[in-house]
């Protein structure tokens, strides 16, 4: 059984339209255009238990538009969506009850209180046992390191601090559902790693199913095996991330230092991009020839001292899929 | 619910307490708005005399009811201030009390308690002591309860006035002055004595919100003074009507807003 | 001062957009006008003129309240402030211009449109309703029109001042709103000054308040005449330039203030 089940969603809005200048503000005075916006249009999918999905697209691509049809804020337009088998936003009170949310941008916590107040205070609200909610909060307060600053205000703690604090919250309740937006947003390397690894245990160790979406493509990479990417409102690719990479991974990149200096090793199939004395970089395509078979011909013809091949990172696979439309013109 | 509303609002106060110094900078603001505002009317009755026909000492009767009940609403639904509910909305905030599992209407309430407001009660206590003092009142066990339900009433009026105030929101925030005309004007109207306003003003707060009874009605009976109009006997004791009246349908339009923002967002 | 006239006409071009809002604040604005109206018919009653003003001049006063509340921005300033808690004073302060007429020329693309759009419109509204005084002559009118871009100067130069208080404290919301308050009444807002007993007059004198508006509205009222509301306009200029002195130095202790927090 999915967990969630979404079929054929759609989202539209109306949105007005500006005049720019004093003339142009004048004329706001009195009229106002509207146009409709096809946010979220006609996707379907699907998500089994215990599954840990990258839900990513350029801004403005339908992302939060769908996430928040997924949480209950937002009623679709038209389509099915049925999480947990419940309708978010019919039976809100029971549906959140079973589900967690942590958004990058905004804090679950009362600004002004000590983290350890609002997560009582959250125990509270959750109707979360004394036994379950001691049990979560002493495991969490190790894998998170809540310790240092648990007794200090959400204002006082840093953007880690608080991510941490806010994944905390998101989970006390046992949620079989976390919904996590831009959960690494402004943090550095160390902080960014943490929140992976902690995700990758929840996601592991308790089952609980993530739909993560983020900016930070690295998070993708390496958090997840499935991918959904949005834009425009359509659901452009749904599947394996190695796959994605398999199919648009661009060129792949091989560095020779030779022996000695070669006035332009030229080579076939593989493209000179940069050369600086004897250190020469090759542009090839897995399409017209291989690895091993671009060696073999260099170093039939030159004296070959080290050399390295680098395979194009994910991020930048998914970069070049939004910047040059690749899934569009499928 | 009565328990996890103690804590929402137990929270609200806390933090509240963690900026002494703003706190009590507020609350004398609060208190001084309310005071500057009766002294404006109280200095220059020795100019005047009477405000056609009413003494200072029934005026004050009127305005110190009034301000004491808006200074209590204003306090307990201060999360429902379109002001501040149409920021929190903006903000995301109410986006994460919908992902709670808890009624989104008492979470709202329990979002804000401004317990600045207790200047603006104080003075407006204040000021009805004085009233009684100029405009001695002979009580009945009836008179005492009336006092209290005209309290609670107008608490229920501009409670109800706040919601719609903040159901607006969802679709605009730049209108919002205009509520005020019906919670800061309304307050303001019944703080002077219905008849010295223009009659189609008057017939407004009658008929369309029912706002002459919230106040002058009750005060009418308390004050033994004869009615002007000509209502029924039962006018005085309309109060909790028409305060019950407008939550209810505050309630209703705030169960729609809420559907309507679900299918725009923001 | 092309950057200035640059930077007015920005903030001019910004208010102007505030459609809906426009729309609210002169539905609010004749509301109030008309209850405050109503006040003064009652207190009157059968008196035809108390201190030297007519019921037929305190109803313009009411009317000339309403009207002149967005112009001299009574309710609420908090801009400057803001940009010192966000931080945004920083590029400002680097900003190839005074700070103080950086200010003053968005504040005047700010008055100018609430001047237009709810100044004059409300107080046309209000001659349908109610027979209003006007100024008479050219000397009052020009009496007039001087005091009233004085009044913003009074206004103006006085909410810089206070805004600066957030260089020091995180708490200015409730001090500005303090003294936002003390305003309404000592400059005429909620009664004319006249209205009051003596001893409340000598102490709103002593304030900045009154001639931001009293002073305004009793020119137009024909209540200051002659030599009197000469005084009153040099009494309007001397405050106008204590205010932007005392907010200069403010200001200097301020930076230096900011830039040893590293602010």
């Amino acid at each position: 059984m999915a967990i969630i089940s979404v079929r054929e969603l759609s989202k539209h809005f109306k949105v007005s339209k500006h005049n720019r200048g004093t003339m142009g503000a004048v004329r706001n005075l009195f009229s106002r255009q509207h146009t409709t916006v096809r946010a979220v249009d006609e996707i379907s999918f699907e998500i089994q238990p215990g599954e840990l999905v990258g839900y990513i697209g350029p801004n403005g691509a339908g992302k939060s538009t769908t996430i928040k049809m997924l949480t209950g804020l937002l009623v679709p337009t038209s389509g099915e969506l049925s999480v947990n088998g419940l309708v978010p936003w019919k039976e809100r009170q029971n549906y959140v009850a079973r589900v967690g949310a942590v958004f990058g941008q905004r804090t679950t916590l009362w600004w002004d209180l000590p983290v350890i107040e609002s997560l009582s205070l959250l125990q509270h609200i959750y109707k979360i046992p004394p036994g379950r909610f001691e049990a979560n909060l002493k495991e969490f307060r190790e894998t998170l390191e809540l310790d240092p600053f648990l007794n200090t205000p959400v204002r006082a703690i840093s953007l880690g601090q608080r991510m941490r604090a806010d994944l905390c919250a998101a989970l006390l309740h046992d949620p079989d559902l976390l919904f996590l937006d831009e959960p690494t947003i402004g943090l550095d390397v160390v902080a960014k790693e943490r929140i992976r690894g902690f995700i990758q245990k929840v996601n592991r160790q308790r089952g609980t199913t993530v739909i993560l979406t983020t900016h930070d493509l690295s998070d993708v990479g390496k958090l997840c095996q499935r991918v959904m990417i949005i834009d425009h409102g359509k659901l452009l690719y749904d599947g394996n991330l190695s796959a994605l990479k398999d199919r648009f991974s661009g060129k792949r990149e091989l560095v020779v230092e030779f022996a000695e200096e070669y006035a332009n090793p030229q080579i076939a199939s593989a493209e000179l991009t940069h050369q600086d004395g004897s250190r020469v970089t090759y542009h090839f395509s897995r399409d017209t020839i291989t690895a091993s078979e671009l060696i073999g011909g260099i170093s039939a013809q030159y004296r070959i001292r080290d050399l390295e091949v680098r395979e194009p990172e994910i991020e930048e696979t998914i970069r070049r899929i939004y910047e040059e439309r690749l899934l569009e013109r499928i | 619910m009565l328990e996890i509303y103690r804590r929402l609002i137990g929270v609200q106060i806390r933090g509240q307490m963690q900026y002494r110094f703003s706190f009590f900078m507020e609350l004398a603001g609060t208190a001084l708005i309310t005071l500057l505002e009766y002294a404006s009317l109280a200095l220059v009755f020795a100019r005047f005399e009477t405000l056609k026909g009413w003494s200072l000492g029934q005026v004050a009767f009127l305005f110190g009811l009034a301000e004491l009940s808006f200074g209590i609403m204003d306090m307990f639904f201060s999360g429902f201030d379109p002001s501040f509910f149409g920021l929190q909305v903006r903000r995301g905030f109410f986006d994460q009390l919908l992902l709670r599992p808890l009624n989104i209407t008492l979470q709202v309430i329990g979002s804000e308690f401004t317990l600045r407001r207790i200047g603006k009660i104080v003075v407006g206590i204040g000021i009805f002591i004085a009233a009684l003092n100029m405009n001695p009142v002979d009580w009945t066990p009836l008179k005492i309860l009336l006092t209290s339900l005209v309290v609670v009433s107008q608490v229920a009026f501009f409670g109800g006035l706040f919601i719609i105030g903040a159901t607006i929101t969802f679709w605009t925030v730049e209108s919002i002055e205009v509520v005020n005309i019906f919670t800061y004007g309304g307050s303001y109207m019944i703080s002077h004595p219905m008849h010295i306003f223009p009659n189609f003003l008057r017939y407004f707060f009658t008929f369309i919100i029912p706002a002459i009874f919230l106040n002058y009605y009750p005060a009418l009976y308390i004050l033994d003074l004869p009615d002007p109009f000509d209502m029924p006997a039962i006018a005085p004791f309309l109060a909790p009507v028409a305060g019950l009246w407008m939550l209810t349908l505050a309630l209703a339009f705030w169960r729609f807003g809420i559907r309507h923002y679900q299918s725009t967002g923001t | 001062m092309r950057l200035f006239w640059e930077l007015t006409k920005i903030s001019f071009q910004r208010h102007l957009t505030y459609r809906a809002a426009t729309v609210a604040g002169l539905v609010t604005n004749f509301f109030f006008g008309i209850l405050r109206a109503a006040i003064f018919v009652a207190l009157y009653d059968l008196q035809t003129e108390v201190e030297g003003i007519t019921l037929q001049g305190a109803i313009t006063y009411a009317a000339l309240g309403q009207a002149l509340i967005g112009y001299l921005c009574m309710f609420s300033w908090f801009e400057l402030m803001n940009t010192v808690y966000t931080g945004d004073i920083a590029s400002d302060l680097l900003k190839p211009m005074n700070y103080f007429s950086f200010w003053m020329a968005q504040d005047l693309g700010r008055a100018a449109v609430n001047f237009l759009l709810r100044g004059i419109i409300v107080m046309i509204g209000y001659a349908f309703i109610f027979d209003l005084v006007w100024p008479r002559g050219a000397a009052q009118i020009i009496a007039v029109a001087v005091s009233l871009v004085l009044g913003w100067l009074v206004s103006f130069s006085w909410r810089f001042l206070i805004n600066l208080t957030s260089f020091w404290t995180p708490n200015a919301r409730g001090i500005l709103r303090f003294f936002f308050v003390l305003s309404w009444f000592f400059s005429g807002f909620l009664m004319p000054l006249r209205f009051f007993p003596e001893w409340v007059l000598r102490i709103s004198y002593l304030m900045p308040f009154p001639h931001m508006f009293n002073t305004v509205i009793e020119i137009y009222l024909g209540v200051l005449v002659g030599p009197e509301m000469i005084l009153a306009l040099l009494n309007q200029v001397l405050w106008i330039l204590s205010l932007i002195l005392a907010g200069q130095i403010v200001l200097r202790l301020g930076v230096r203030r900011l830039v040893i927090l590293g602010g």
